[in-house]
């Protein structure tokens, strides 16, 4: 092939156009690869590990999943019931105090100087991952599920309120427009003019908050705030395999089943009723 | 008085039927999750009133940050970062031929496909710190457990949201690709792969951001990097020290953001 085409180049027949190259963006992927190589270099990974982690993997899966104990089957999923009901609880606190904070924030609803502080607090819970927020949040109601629901609201501020002010920046403003040229006030612009484009989306996202917060939760129950990651890390320390084997099961399967029946209920909000003709199969 | 002109309005529709079931579903579900009784979570705003004095000192200190503590974070935030750079790289490479094999139009061939799919779903079902923690558990204390948490939880999210890229792309390029006589192979690498870069490198990107916020806590199960020194200051119960740990966290997280932010508005 590449003979073909150096022949029709030669002869002109067919002239294809040189590729183009940049100079900034080469030197920019090779910066990329020196840091990546540098990182793997500076890390001192004992890579004698990594040659015997195979192995090492089927002999845990083994431990693990060939003799399950499942007569830790009924803790597991009270347990895995009190992770769900954190990651409710944080869930709803996380939305109403994100649509209190969100709104204002949103261009054309709050004035500049209420929105720019407000964006900079999201940012700021946006960085701060959610297991440090409960540590903080500890001080006061103890290592308790209260706790980590906290933590899942507060945490939840950071991206939900983002997602809320976007949200509402994207409704076009012919409604809210025609509401106020007839006279409404703020109030009737948001409910009128806002709330019927914007709210199939804030519930859609509302309920994928509780979908994000049933897999935080499970992590917040590492620094001891209940729920199946407490009950996780302790059989892990123990090393009582056939019990962590459970528990990953029960994770495994009580999360898929969450999202399936909450993206189900997410698609029938965001779409309408039954979807006409088209292929969703994909 | 004149009488109105009859207007004819058409009935509202009855929506409020469902409207209630709806309101009555979350309030059920949030009254179960609420109660106590049955394992839910104990709303205990006493709590809150008895220990503000204690906590209220302790989140005092957060807002006079100890910084005696920052040259001890420099090695542990190092490593953090090349923890989140490492599995970035790691999990890109091997999300390209996954992403291919688990969208519809660059595999057709449906069990390949749906074996990628289900496998992938199950690994996102799993939280990144329970992936920490077995793998701890594992291979021992350090950034290889920290590091395969990364790649595991990155190809997850990066794999989904390319494979549905590539599954809602124009496919017209790899029809004419098919007419012209080429082989799924060398349809993939000269039509679906250019047109699925941007999406690829803005969620490689996107995945590098949570990478840094993923391992940071990592070290709190042992798998290296800054959560180590988190854990270390939080069993002493230094939260002035935690303090300055979260504001180096903070203009980190914040720099890729913004760095990342520019090099996908450079993608479009």
């Amino acid at each position: 092939m590449t003979a073909t085409t150096t022949t029709r180049a030669a002869t002109g027949a067919l002239q294809i156009p040189v590729r183009p190259r940049s100079w900034p963006v080469r030197l920019a992927w090779a910066a990329v690869a020196v840091a990546i190589v540098a990182a793997f270099w500076d890390l001192g990974i004992e890579w004698s590990k990594l040659a015997s982690l195979p192995s090492d993997l089927a002999h845990y899966t083994r431990l693990m999943f060939s003799d399950p104990d499942w007569s830790k089957l009924p803790e597991a999923l009270y347990q895995t019931w009190r992770s769900v009901a954190m990651a409710w609880t944080g869930a709803l606190l996380g939305v109403v105090l994100s649509t209190l904070l969100g709104i204002p924030a949103a261009q054309g609803v709050g004035p500049l100087w209420v929105r720019l502080p407000l964006r900079w607090v999201f940012a700021v819970i946006r960085a701060v991952p959610e297991v440090v927020i409960a540590i903080i949040i500890l001080t006061v109601t103890g290592l308790t599920p209260f706790t980590g629901a906290l933590a899942l609201a507060i945490g939840g501020i950071g991206t939900h309120a983002k997602w809320t002010y976007e949200t509402i920046e994207s409704v076009p403003q012919g409604t809210s427009e025609a509401v106020r040229a007839s006279g409404g006030n703020v109030l009737e612009v948001a409910r009128w003019g806002l709330w019927p484009a914007a709210s199939p989306e804030l519930m859609s996202l509302g309920l994928y908050r509780f979908e994000i917060n049933v897999r935080t939760s499970a992590i917040l129950g590492l620094i001891g705030v209940g729920g199946i990651g407490d009950m996780l890390t302790g059989y892990t320390q123990y090393r009582e395999w056939d019990t962590v084997g459970v528990l990953i099961i029960v994770v495994i399967v009580v999360t898929m089943s969450i999202d399936a029946v909450s993206g189900r209920i997410r698609r029938r909000i965001m779409e309408g009723a039954k979807a006409r003709d088209l292929d969703r199969s994909a | 008085m004149t009488t109105a002109p009859q207007l004819d309005i058409p009935p509202r529709p009855r929506t409020w039927p469902r409207r209630a079931l709806i309101a009555g579903a979350v309030l059920v579900v949030t009254v179960l999750t609420t109660t106590p009784a049955l394992g839910g979570v104990e709303i205990d705003l006493d709590s809150i009133a008895r220990n503000w004095g204690n906590g209220a000192s302790r989140i005092a200190m957060l807002f006079q940050p100890d910084w005696s503590i920052l040259p001890r974070t420099w090695e542990p935030m190092l490593e953090t970062l090349e923890m989140a750079l490492i599995g970035t790289a790691v999990s890109a490479a091997l999300a390209i031929p996954l992403s291919l094999w688990a969208a519809r139009p660059t595999n057709p061939g449906n069990p390949l496909r749906m074996a990628v799919r289900f496998v992938l779903n199950v690994v996102r079902a799993v939280p990144d710190l329970v992936y920490a923690t077995i793998l701890v558990a594992m291979v021992g204390v350090g950034a290889l457990p920290g590091i395969i948490t990364l790649v595991l939880f990155d190809l997850g999210i990066v794999v989904k949201l390319v494979s549905e890229a590539i599954d809602s792309s124009d496919s017209s390029y790899m029809e004419a690709g098919r007419a012209a006589g080429g082989t799924q192979t060398q349809i993939n690498r000269v039509t679906a792969l250019p047109q699925a870069w941007p999406a690829f490198a803005s969620q490689v990107l996107y995945s590098l951001e949570l990478n840094v916020r993923v391992s940071a806590i990592l070290g709190l199960v042992g798998a290296g990097g800054i959560g180590r020194l988190i854990d270390e200051v939080r069993g002493f119960y230094r939260y002035d020290a935690l303090s300055t740990i979260i504001l180096l966290l903070l203009v980190v997280v914040i720099l890729i953001e913004v760095a990342s932010n520019y090099l996908r508005k450079r993608l479009r």
